[in-house]
């Protein structure tokens, strides 16, 4: 039989009876909802990354000075590390980021050529690096971007270095990253003797201790054997460190104010249609329907403008990782993979948004009288 | 009148708090199954103690009984509406973004009731109007004597007992306006049905079993 009328089919027809406003309106809580996916999807990519190239290499603990951003560490202190019992290697690295080209920029490495971190590398072509040579390993991604191969140069900071391997590491930062000589990155950088932390691998644990457990004692042991310096699992580290959490409060702040603009669109729509709708929603009220379905009938065209628009998001902030993915600028540092459980979280914030956009002209609807109600113009 | 189905007591309704006096002491009594038409000039207050016998508002003093029971706030006004009472409006309030078969399942959609078996009544009662051929038209591709026969389709949805039209022949030519009335009280007829008319036009209230004539907000002796 033709002509069935559903509750949703209603209010799905409300909706679409002022299509160029709804379709804003999908529109601006798309593109909030893409925000959030691509920017929040990309520091927790981020994050994953850092946790990755962590645990790739058999890092168990970062010792820092203050922040990860400076590089301010004595590299004597190794000597201090390497001499505590639980200690089976202590190698001093720089972090840094640089300009290689007008349009790409990467992550720099300083590792020493014998770091037990460059076994978790595989090189697909070339040899490694030699210390105090100006030789340096390139991430396959970045390789491809800047269009480098073994043999090739590439000037860093005025300095030119040989391309003497081309590395997959186990993450996405390794592979869209330099890694050289820590003596040339102190050299090219004017921070002789200085380093960014020291990575730390244990010994293994005694039988019967749990491995968090083992590690936390051995962080105590460091932090009182070399005050004034902070002793930090990897785990912890990979998300903790300052870069991972800039990337999350710029993502969270800046999808707070897309969301929040995508609210009100929301809210704006509803209030609008409402107002216009007066006189229907007397006539409802007339023929018998309660508050509370008229509420629920606003509600449902609201959550279906935040469903509507958060699939639309979904799409629109997979769409930008994937291309922000592929981008040689932005390529070492964005992975296009996003978790189902950060789309789901999407959806449903996505759908809240609908409903607390709708809350309030649900309400006033729904307490129109159906006199004066059926009396608008 | 033994056992009214509908009776109002005393019944004021002021507005503007108190300045203007809608109705200032109406008693009816209406039957079941009675025609009464409710006439008046202007302003006169006919509309106004329709929408009180319709629940649509509440009396500012005075009651409303259905079947012996006061509609007042323990009253559940939208179940009296939904199951008890049919509107017809002058301006037949169809709503503009659903076809006329649609329009006449908004009622059902306020009951619990089987989609398919709302579709179903829906197109029976629009059959019953003679619009089987108009199902799945809007409201602006209607006429204005379709769209009142859709008003009163919709109107009987629920299965009310009493039917509420207010100048349900106001927007209508003469042709039209002895086809409405004509379908209403058949309707009467046929279902036993209350029916109360507001209407300004004599010819109308003429055709009702009562008329009462109500002016400066109080029934005309």
């Amino acid at each position: 039989m033709a002509g069935k009328l559903s509750f949703t089919g209603f209010a799905w027809k409300n909706l679409w009876r002022r299509r160029l406003r709804t379709l804003l309106t999908l529109g601006g809580i798309a593109m909030a909802i893409g925000a959030f996916v691509a920017l929040v999807g990309f520091s927790r990519a981020f994050e994953h990354e850092w946790l990755r190239m962590y645990q790739g290499t058999g890092t168990d603990i970062a010792v820092v000075e203050k922040s990860f951003l400076n590089t301010s560490l004595d590299e004597s202190v190794g000597a201090k590390l390497r001499a505590l019992p639980m200690v089976e290697q202590a190698r001093p690295m720089i972090f840094n980021l640089m300009d290689l080209t007008p349009e790409i920029n990467a992550l720099v490495f300083g590792w020493q050529a014998d770091s037990y971190e460059l076994d978790s590398l595989t090189l697909t072509s070339g040899r490694r690096f030699r210390d105090g040579q100006p030789e340096i390993l390139l991430g396959d991604i970045l390789a491809e971007n800047l269009k480098k191969r073994v043999g090739d140069t590439l000037e860093i900071q005025g300095t030119t270095f040989t391309v003497t391997g081309i590395d997959h590491g186990g993450s996405a930062l390794e592979a869209g990253a330099v890694i050289m000589p820590l003596d040339q990155l102190q050299q090219v950088s004017s921070l002789q003797g200085k380093v960014t932390a020291f990575h730390v691998r244990l010994r293994p644990a005694p039988a019967g201790e749990a491995q968090d457990h083992y590690v936390k004692r051995a962080d105590a042991q460091i932090e009182a054997a070399l005050p004034g310096l902070h002793a930090v699992p990897a785990a912890e580290r990979a998300s903790n460190n300052q870069i991972v959490l800039l990337a999350h409060a710029a993502a969270w702040g800046t999808s707070a104010i897309a969301l929040l603009i995508g609210i009100l669109s929301i809210a704006n729509t509803m209030a609008m249609s409402v107002f216009e709708r007066t006189r229907e929603i007397g006539i409802l009220r007339a023929l018998g329907w309660q508050r509370w379905r008229v509420m629920l009938l606003i509600q449902t065209e609201a959550a279906v403008l935040g469903l509507v628009g958060g699939l639309l998001g979904l799409g629109v902030g997979w769409g930008t990782l994937r291309l922000l993915s592929s981008l040689p600028q932005t390529a070492s540092i964005v992975s296009a993979s996003v978790s189902s459980l950060h789309l789901l979280e999407a959806f449903g914030i996505a759908l809240l948004s609908g409903l607390a956009a709708g809350a309030i002209p649900a309400w006033r609807g729904a307490h129109l009288s159906p006199v004066e109600a059926l009396r608008h113009d | 009148m033994i056992n009214p189905q509908l009776e109002v007591r005393n019944l004021c309704k002021s507005y503007d708090e108190g300045r203007i006096e809608a109705l200032r002491g109406v008693d009816l009594s209406i039957a079941q199954g009675e025609f009464l038409a409710i006439s008046g000039a202007s302003g006169s207050g006919k509309s106004t103690l329709l929408q009180l016998l319709g629940g649509l508002d509440t009396p500012t003093s005075g009651e409303v009984l259905f079947e012996n029971r006061a509609l007042d706030t323990a009253f559940n006004f939208d179940d009296y509406r939904a199951h008890r009472v049919g509107f017809i409006f002058q301006a037949f309030y169809l709503l503009p973004t659903l076809r006329a078969i649609e329009n006449v399942q908004v009622p059902m959609l306020a009951v619990s009731q089987d989609a398919h078996n709302r579709a179903e009544r829906a197109e029976a009662l629009l059959c019953e109007m003679g619009l089987q051929h108009r199902l799945n038209q809007y409201a602006n591709e209607l006429s204005a004597g379709e769209r009142q026969r859709v008003a009163i389709a919709r109107a009987l949805a629920n299965h009310p007992s009493i039917l509420l039209a207010d100048e349900p022949t106001g927007n209508l030519d003469s042709v039209n306006s002895a086809r409405i009335m004509e379908i209403l009280t058949g309707i009467q007829k046929q279902r036993g049905m209350t029916l109360i008319v507001v209407t300004h036009e004599n010819e109308i209230a003429h055709s009702a079993a009562r008329q009462i004539r109500l002016r400066d907000g109080k029934i005309e002796a």
